[in-house]
């Protein structure tokens, strides 16, 4: 008897064992070299799941700040829909509820010809609502608040994420800001003294004795 | 009586099967990147020194595919300093271990071998750190189980949060370092321009009046 109720009791512990880790949300942070149209594709479990996320653009030599007009961002449903669209920024954060379930899609387009890093961060957030409760006797109302509780410290860790992706972008601009001090400062100290140089050779030359007599 | 036993613990097999299967569907997810038919496709990740990433990939079968034809691909993962750290040709799933021994960028290139008409589909699920635990082993030597083991893992999270948090506090030091010798910099060599513009012409003033006194003109 007290083997049968343990085998019963070990068996529900596996099976809600499996459910909670059926609640595994993905969570993807990876780099991507755009040269024209990347796209990444993420896959929704459920219907009515929150997918969140944020991308930065991070490696960029352009010359000027105002010349790279930043790159565009689409997610498609699987239905074929735009779900969201952000055009021309240099970075951004982004969140919606995914109407159907399915294979989703998350393109970025880059206009320029230059090819851009682009750091990514997507996470997909399963909550289990109400007609999950009542449809699987072993959830318990403390899985909803556990799963609420990991989404929150999930949103913690993607504004991390993008903080980090952020300074990245800040150290290329840092480096590169030393790179150009010391390089234009050291290169305009040679032009100044190669121009004066040739300023006095032209002069000696304008009193030159093949030339003075005739002019000066 | 028997028979009824046995059906019964044969239908809740299977009901197990079904949902183990389910799980790993669900685990088993990552990304999904198409790989061009020339060229190689790249994903990478600024990773710390000291990190387990652990990597998960495979060919996702073609629904539209006429000729079921198996779609290899080959992948080399690289350190940042060059080293291989993995590297396999044509093959149709593989995973991939290992831990950060320098902090830079850790990169990861696809692409075909063989002649391909159409892109290929990988699916990459790419784990660092706290996410590439293995909370089975965790599991079984904690003996912790169900709700214990999901605050386990929130315990964890929030540690890894903290560590972040520390991490970037490092960051931001190394990098107001950086821009405070920039600033200095850009004053102190401002101001030796102006020195040089001066120092040079002197120079020239001097060096002209020498020569024409040189060439009795003056």
């Amino acid at each position: 008897m007290e083997q049968t109720q343990w085998k019963r009791s070990s068996k529900m512990w596996m099976v809600l064992a499996c459910l909670m880790m059926s609640f595994f949300s993905s969570i993807e942070s990876l780099s991507v070299t755009v040269n024209d149209v990347e796209c990444v594709y993420e896959y929704v479990l459920y219907e009515g799941d929150t997918v969140s996320g944020n991308f930065v653009v991070v490696d960029h030599d352009i010359f000027w700040g105002s010349d790279h007009p930043g790159i565009d961002f689409t997610v498609t449903s699987p239905a074929g829909n735009t779900v969201n669209n952000i055009k021309g920024t240099s970075g951004d954060k982004f969140q919606f509820k995914a109407p159907t379930h399915g294979m989703y899609k998350f393109c970025f387009h880059n206009p320029h010809s230059t090819p851009e890093t682009v750091s990514f961060y997507i996470h997909v957030g399963h909550i289990p609502s109400e007609h999950d409760l009542a449809k699987d006797e072993h959830l318990d109302p403390i899985n909803v608040k556990i799963a609420e509780l990991r989404e929150a410290l999930e949103s913690v860790t993607a504004e991390q994420k993008y903080l980090k992706a952020r300074d990245a972008r800040h150290r290329h601009t840092n480096e590169s800001t030393r790179k150009r001090v010391v390089f234009y400062t050291v290169g305009e100290y040679l032009l100044l003294a190669g121009v004066s140089a040739l300023q006095v050779i032209y002069i000696r030359r304008l009193f030159s004795k093949s030339v003075a007599y005739n002019r000066v | 009586m028997e028979k009824k036993n046995q059906t019964k613990q044969l239908r809740s097999a299977i009901t197990l099967l079904l949902l183990l299967l389910l799980t790993l569907i669900g685990e088993s997810q990552g990304i999904w990147l198409s790989i061009p038919t020339s060229g190689t496709k790249c994903v990478s990740e600024e990773i710390q020194s000291n990190v387990v990433v652990l990597a998960d990939y495979y060919v996702v079968a073609d629904e539209v595919d006429h000729h079921h034809q198996i779609h290899t691909v080959s992948l080399k993962v690289t350190s940042p300093y060059g080293n291989n750290l993995h590297q396999k040709e044509n093959v149709t799933h593989g995973q991939f271990a290992f831990t950060s021994a320098e902090s830079g960028t850790y990169l990861a290139c696809f692409w075909l071998q063989n002649k391909h008409e159409q892109p290929v589909t990988v699916s990459l699920d790419w784990r660092t750190g706290i996410s590439a635990k293995d909370w089975e082993t965790v599991a079984k030597k904690e003996k912790i189980e169900g709700v214990q083991l999901e605050l386990r893992k929130l315990e964890a999270a929030v540690e890894a949060i903290r560590e972040n948090l520390i991490y970037m506090k490092h960051r931001e030091s190394d990098m107001r370092e950086v821009s405070e010798a920039t600033n200095a910099r850009v004053a102190w060599f401002s101001i030796m321009s102006l020195g040089v513009c001066i120092l040079v012409g002197a120079l020239q003033l001097w060096h002209l009046k020498r020569y024409f006194r040189k060439k009795k003109l003056i």
